[in-house]
């Protein structure tokens, strides 16, 4: 709707515009292209070689790993709180949801800490996890645990308004037609909010895999062993080794430009069902 | 199939929502459970449904005790005030829905399924939407779809949550004649819940008007509106004018004025409630007894007067609703006194007993 009354100055729009373009350009698109050309550098072979080499490979392998042992563990965790929260009534609800955001708001390398405090050698549970040779810290667990914790909140946090905001009628009347709570889940709740379901999963899928504070102070940095990407780009890079470096880093450019897609894709279906909604 | 509902009690933290109830819906009727919000109302009809549970008490289906019958098998159909539809399936996909959940021993073949959809769809005139979304179809439809969804799977007992009060007027009437049809042709145990007197007087076989988690009357809509059991129901069923009064050995001294009534004792305060239909005014007090008045305002409704006045003594608003001819008279003394009657007024004392009082 474009009124006759400017409530604001001509120049302002594209004012704020230029601003914009400016700032993107600067801090987006321009990291965007270097890592791309500095990744290429030395041509495509180079390239190939750098993110084909043994100790690449491991840490593509641990990184995909992770993720897969995370994204579903976080998606059940995201789906279980969100319907707890969404469907039942009880004490202290306020506090949960502050507790579910409480991974935003600690710094990761803190929650690295936390974990290296607790399964470290000197740590709580250090004695006993030696005594029964168990490693947690500097190995494969303490990284997937770190990653757990700094992802856990994005599935949840994606569907708890979804879920609040469609209240209880739909599984009640699921009910009263003589489903089971197991049909009710998957008939009803879930095509409910598979959208905002698929958007948490690849936030948090997203993440996992570009974590970087919480794991590297559980990783250890023990290459082929205990690094994941974006540690294995920093140890590369620590190295002087920047061609191999941003050739590792646009794998992992890459596949932030794959989950905006996604996410736009995404966007643009629960826009369509919002507006058909209503 | 008849429900009995025995000393339920519902408490959530510090509300009382059901103060022992005690019900009985005869086999095939159509109930109205009538109350403002917060009157235990809804909470009665989601215990009846098993979707919440009493505090204590016991709910009987036909003499067989359901209390903890889980709701997936107590054979209810529940009708939600925003009809609750699955956003993500076709109209067609709704109403099977209920089949289609059957454990395959049960389940009716796909043909099955297909023919008692579209009888269905035809019972509520819409089969010609059967592929269509939910968020395409308009409130009035949509509620239609939530009640064929309901009776797909046969159920006992049909319940409704106010299932008219998301709708505008003119919908709003059509679906409650609509329902009273289909209910007169499936007689099946219905129960709706309602906070609109004026739907439950058309709609119901009986209603039972509730209060603050009591059952103030149950009754024809005949016996609750012209024999309300007290000043609440009285109240809620259309609207009253109350004056606070003193009797005095058989007469009742209100205003300027004094009614001979029965003897109800001495010096004892009493509530005389009228209706608006039941007012007369007169220009010159011919009758007599006239409790003297100032007009206000009036506004003409449809084809009644609805006359607004002021008593002179006591400052009390009165309203009134009179005839076209009767308003002509009056009009030419607008400016002056004018004399307020009752052709029909009920009398309340503190003994909690009802007096009729006719002139």
């Amino acid at each position: 709707m474009q009124s006759e009354h400017r409530l604001e100055p001509r120049w302002l729009k594209p004012l704020l515009l230029g601003i914009t373009l400016l700032f993107l350009a600067i801090f987006l698109a321009l990291p965007l292209g270097v890592v791309f050309s500095e990744a290429l550098a030395k041509g495509w072979k180079v390239y190939w070689e750098s993110i084909s080499e043994p100790d690449a490979i491991a840490a593509i392998k641990l990184t995909l790993l992770v993720v897969l042992i995370t994204v579903p563990l976080n998606t059940v965790f995201g789906v279980a709180t969100a319907w707890l929260i969404a469907k039942f009534e009880f004490r202290g609800k306020g506090f949960l949801i502050t507790l579910i955001d409480l991974p935003f708001a600690v710094s990761p390398v803190i929650a690295g800490l936390i974990f290296v405090l607790l399964f470290g050698s000197q740590g709580w549970f250090g004695a006993w996890l030696s005594e029964h040779d168990i490693r947690i810290v500097f190995a494969t667990p303490g990284i997937i645990l770190a990653t757990l914790f700094i992802t856990s909140p994005f599935v949840a946090r994606e569907i708890i308004p979804l879920m609040q905001e469609q209240g209880k009628d739909e599984e009640e009347s699921a009910l009263t037609l003589g489903a089971s709570g197991w049909q009710t889940f998957w008939k009803v709740t879930i095509p409910n909010i598979k959208w905002g379901l698929l958007y948490g999963v690849i936030l948090s899928n997203a993440r996992a895999m570009g974590e970087f504070g919480a794991v590297a102070v559980v990783s250890g940095h023990i290459r082929g062993l205990t690094t994941t990407m974006p540690l294995h780009v920093e140890i590369l890079y620590g190295e002087y080794l920047f061609t191999a470096a941003f050739a590792v880093a646009s794998l992992l450019t890459l596949l932030a430009l794959v989950t905006l897609v996604l996410k736009s894709f995404i966007e643009w279906r629960i826009g369509k069902k919002r507006s058909l909604a209503h | 199939m008849s429900i009995q509902i025995s000393n339920i009690n519902k408490r959530f933290d510090n509300f009382t929502a059901l103060d022992n109830i005690n019900l009985t819906i005869p086999d095939g009727e159509l109930v109205a459970l009538l109350g403002p919000s917060g009157s235990g109302k809804t909470t009665l009809l989601r215990i009846i449904a098993g979707l919440e549970e009493a505090d204590s008490g016991t709910i009987y289906f036909n003499g067989e005790d359901t209390t903890s019958t889980h709701v997936r098998d107590r054979g209810v159909g529940f009708v939600f005030q925003h009809y609750a539809l699955f956003r993500h399936m076709s109209v067609f996909e709704n109403v099977a829905f209920g089949l289609r959940v059957r454990p395959k021993e049960t389940r009716p073949s796909e043909e099955e399924i297909k023919e008692r959809v579209h009888k269905l769809l035809k019972l509520i005139q819409l089969d010609w939407i059967a592929g269509r979304y939910p968020s395409q179809l308009s409130g009035g439809q949509r509620q239609r779809v939530a009640l064929a969804r309901a009776l797909a799977v046969e159920p006992k007992v049909l319940l409704l949550d106010e299932p008219f009060g998301a709708l505008d007027a003119k919908v709003r009437q059509e679906l409650r004649q609509w329902l009273r049809n289909l209910h007169d042709e499936i007689h099946i145990t219905s129960v709706f819940v309602t906070h609109d007197q004026e739907e439950a007087l058309e709609v119901s076989d009986k209603i039972v008007v509730m209060n603050q988690g009591k059952i103030e009357q149950i009754g024809t809509p005949e016996e609750v509106y012209d024999r309300p059991a007290n000043p609440f129901v009285y109240g809620f069923l259309g609207n009253v004018n109350l004056f606070h009064a003193r009797v005095e050995q058989g007469s009742l001294h209100l205003e300027n004025t004094e009614l001979n009534t029965p003897d109800l004792g001495n010096s004892k305060e009493a509530s005389l409630f009228v209706r608006p239909h039941e007012i007369h005014i007169s220009v010159d007090n011919a009758e007599g007894s006239g409790i003297e008045a100032k007009l206000i305002g009036w506004r003409l409704v449809g084809p009644r007067v609805r006359v607004e006045l002021e008593t002179l003594h006591e400052h009390q608003r009165v309203e009134a609703e009179i005839s076209k001819t009767e308003w002509q008279a009056i009009k030419a003394h607008e400016s002056g006194v004018l004399f307020v009657h009752f052709s029909n007024a009920r009398i309340y004392t503190n003994e909690a007993s009802w007096n009729d009082y006719v002139i």
